[in-house]
């Protein structure tokens, strides 16, 4: 079974595919006109070409242009492999809520590590995901700071890789 | 005999069989719950082994790797959920088997085919390793340079799914591995005037995010799908059951070895063409599908056989066959080795010391796998909801622990971010670290040859090994057209006729 979407009078086979082929086509084209030349330095005097720092991006940048080229052409000519979407590419989503928890985990994780230390940013952060997936058993949240002490610890007293600690 | 003592100072140190014993555990454990797979294990695992000593470093992830192959095969007789694509196969005959009351049978049968294929396989290794090795001595920067080249078009043409997409995501993957220092001009590409990414990217948070955060991700986006529960319950297998199977057993192994010694093959493959390798022979043909406790052994037996084998060409050759040993090559460059043909003149007492260790983590699994049958239901009941915020924790203590810098956190959500989108579109994420790992590697023997060759472009074709890769290359390049035309066709052919099955 193949599955057509209508955009704007003509079928594409695979949206999904079309739109990531446009994104790389947009990022190569940014790469060869823009961050190479801009962004990879080059010496003044060089005896062959293919030993420049900017031989190998830009072949990358050249073959990546025509692969997303190909894969727009792939994703208006022919439909996905799995026909309902391909290998769990689309799925049913959960509430939005929930989402919005592992993010601000994700923050806590990321904005708060070092200023609050391994231990209680991962013990938030933790709370945080338990709630966002409500974990109903009670005592399952002693979990939620058992474990982030018990691994930082094992990471710097047991295998001596060191983790911020709380600051204050 | 000084290098016998040698490697037996290395193997015998009781770290070393600690790292195997946890390894394996971890790796049964983790492989048999449904949505944590033997990847993201050995990639949470990496971290760790910053302290430890290269051998037990490395049995650590070899002993997750192979507990995770077994680990996944548990979950697809039970729940017909396999741990990881290579247990898919196992499915077909073992989950039939549960349903009919025999699922000790299938698991009792799946460890045994196991163990068998992993011996096999690890003898493999012990022997063609060496000896690609000492091949591989006389192989130069032009000659590496074209090995490079077919281990990527190799691994670009058997990767599932699209062929474009499989070469968009190596080409990504050479393109983030540029970013830094040039390492002959000293230079800056791509590094936008933050020193953080003038060491080039850290391949840890790459990893971590790439295998662990996308899963993570899903969860928390999906909505919940019931849990399933199931219990190893049933008679085991009789010695006459394990003599029928013993033949399958033992030429999936031999298929598993010949395809994992090649790079981009993988588990997956070897597994289906074992079962119906097995199909073939058998006189119970017509009740492979239905529960046929010989199927299980066969696809078991290849998917295992290729563990060790995997780590031939990484051994000899320092090139990555599959997402696994591109993470243990991670591991050895961690510890300052680097795979290849030298590391045999050089630390040949420690790969022995490997190999032993090696073939004990098979030993190991053997009880490992016996336990893990008995209390599997406790093992996939513990819920997701209380998994995956204690895998994120693992997640960004392990990046922060490279560089002891937030920057890695960030980098490693960056590549999470990333993994998602791949997912969704469809985009493998192993040929996007093959690329990674492969990408300065290509560039540096590229450059090396030119350097000999004094620019010289001659130097490519220079003897028969040069022009060996090339026909390789060539035909890993057909091969790759020939499986898309094929694909397609049968797209075609199968919409008009029902499905066959194996």
């Amino acid at each position: 079974m193949t599955r057509s979407h209508s955009t704007g009078g003509t079928r594409v086979k695979d949206p999904w595919d079309v739109v990531a082929g446009a994104v790389l086509l947009g990022f190569a084209l940014l790469l060869l006109f823009y961050l190479i030349p801009h962004y990879v330095g080059e010496p003044a005097v060089m005896q062959n070409p293919m030993m420049s720092p900017r031989w190998l991006p830009t072949i990358v940048g050249w073959l990546l242009l025509v692969f997303s080229v190909l894969l727009i052409l792939q994703g208006v000519l022919v439909a996905d492999e799995d026909g309902d979407g391909g290998g769990g590419r689309r799925f049913e989503r959960g509430p939005w809520l929930r989402f919005a928890l592992m993010v601000l985990a994700l923050v806590v994780y990321v904005g708060l590590f070092e200023l609050l230390g391994a231990m209680l940013s991962g013990i938030f952060a933790t709370l945080l995901l338990f709630l966002a997936h409500p974990v109903r058993t009670w005592w399952a949240y002693g979990l939620a700071v058992v474990f982030p002490v018990g691994v930082s610890l094992l990471f710097t007293e047991v295998m001596n890789v060191p983790l911020p600690m709380m600051s204050f | 005999m000084e290098n016998v003592t040698e490697v037996l100072q290395l193997f015998l140190a009781a770290e070393n069989f600690l790292a195997i014993a946890i390894g394996v555990v971890v790796g049964v454990t983790v492989g048999s719950i449904p949505g944590l797979t033997a990847t993201m294990a050995v990639a949470l695992a990496l971290p760790f082994t910053f302290s430890m000593e290269p051998v037990a470093a490395i049995l650590l992830l070899v002993g997750i790797y192979k507990g995770g192959m077994y680990g996944g095969s548990i979950t697809a007789i039970l729940i017909r959920t396999p741990g990881s694509p290579a247990s898919a196969c196992t499915l077909l005959d073992g989950y039939p088997l549960a349903q009919q009351g025999g699922a000790k049978k299938a698991l009792k049968m799946a460890l045994y085919s196991s163990v068998t294929a992993d011996l096999i396989s690890n003898i493999a290794l012990i022997f063609f390793a060496a000896y690609l090795a000492k091949i591989a001595l006389n192989f130069g920067a032009p000659e590496f340079f074209w090995l490079i080249c077919f281990s990527l078009t190799i691994i670009i043409s058997l990767a599932s799914g699209s062929m474009v997409k499989g070469l968009i995501a190596a080409l990504l993957g050479i393109l983030l591995s540029l970013v830094g220092l040039d390492s002959v001009f000293g230079s800056q590409r791509l590094t936008f005037g933050n020193y953080n990414l003038m060491d080039s990217i850290s391949f840890i948070p790459l990893l971590i995010g790439l295998f662990a955060i996308p899963e993570i991700l899903e969860f928390y986006r999906k909505k919940v799908v019931p849990h399933l529960r199931a219990k190893a319950s049933g008679a085991g297998i009789s010695m006459n059951e394990f003599k029928r199977s013993l033949k399958s057993i033992v030429r999936g192994s031999l298929i598993g070895v010949a395809i994992g010694a090649i790079p981009g093959t993988g588990a997956t493959a070897a597994a289906f063409i074992s079962y119906s390798d097995a199909k073939r022979r058998s006189p119970n043909r017509e009740r492979f599908g239905k529960g046929e406790v010989e199927g299980v052994a066969a696809s078991e037996a290849g998917n295992n056989g290729v563990a060790g084998a995997t780590l031939i060409p990484l051994l000899s050759l320092g090139i990555p066959g599959d997402v696994i040993t591109a993470i243990i090559l991670g591991a050895f460059m961690v510890h300052g080795l680097t795979p290849g043909p030298i590391m045999f003149q050089e630390n040949l007492s420690l790969i022995y010391a490997l190999f032993l260790g090696i073939m004990l983590s098979s030993l190991i699994l053997l009880v490992v796998g016996n336990v893990a049958i008995r209390y599997f239901s406790l093992i996939a009941d513990i819920p997701k909801a209380i998994l995956f915020p204690i895998v994120l924790m693992f997640c960004v203590y392990g990046a922060y622990a490279v560089n002891n810098d937030t920057f890695d956190v960030w980098l490693m959500l960056a590549f999470g971010l990333l993994g998602y989108v791949f997912n969704r579109t469809g985009i493998p994420a192993a040929p996007f670290l093959i690329g990674f790992i492969l990408g300065p590697m290509f560039e540096d023997n590229l450059r090396r040859s030119l350097l000999i060759g004094s620019n010289d472009l001659s130097i490519f074709v220079r003897g028969p090994i040069t022009w060996f890769f090339i026909a390789l290359t060539v035909g890993s390049i057909l091969l790759a057209f020939y499986r898309y035309f094929a694909a397609r066709n049968k797209v075609k052919y199968g919409a008009e006729e029902p499905e066959q099955g194996i």
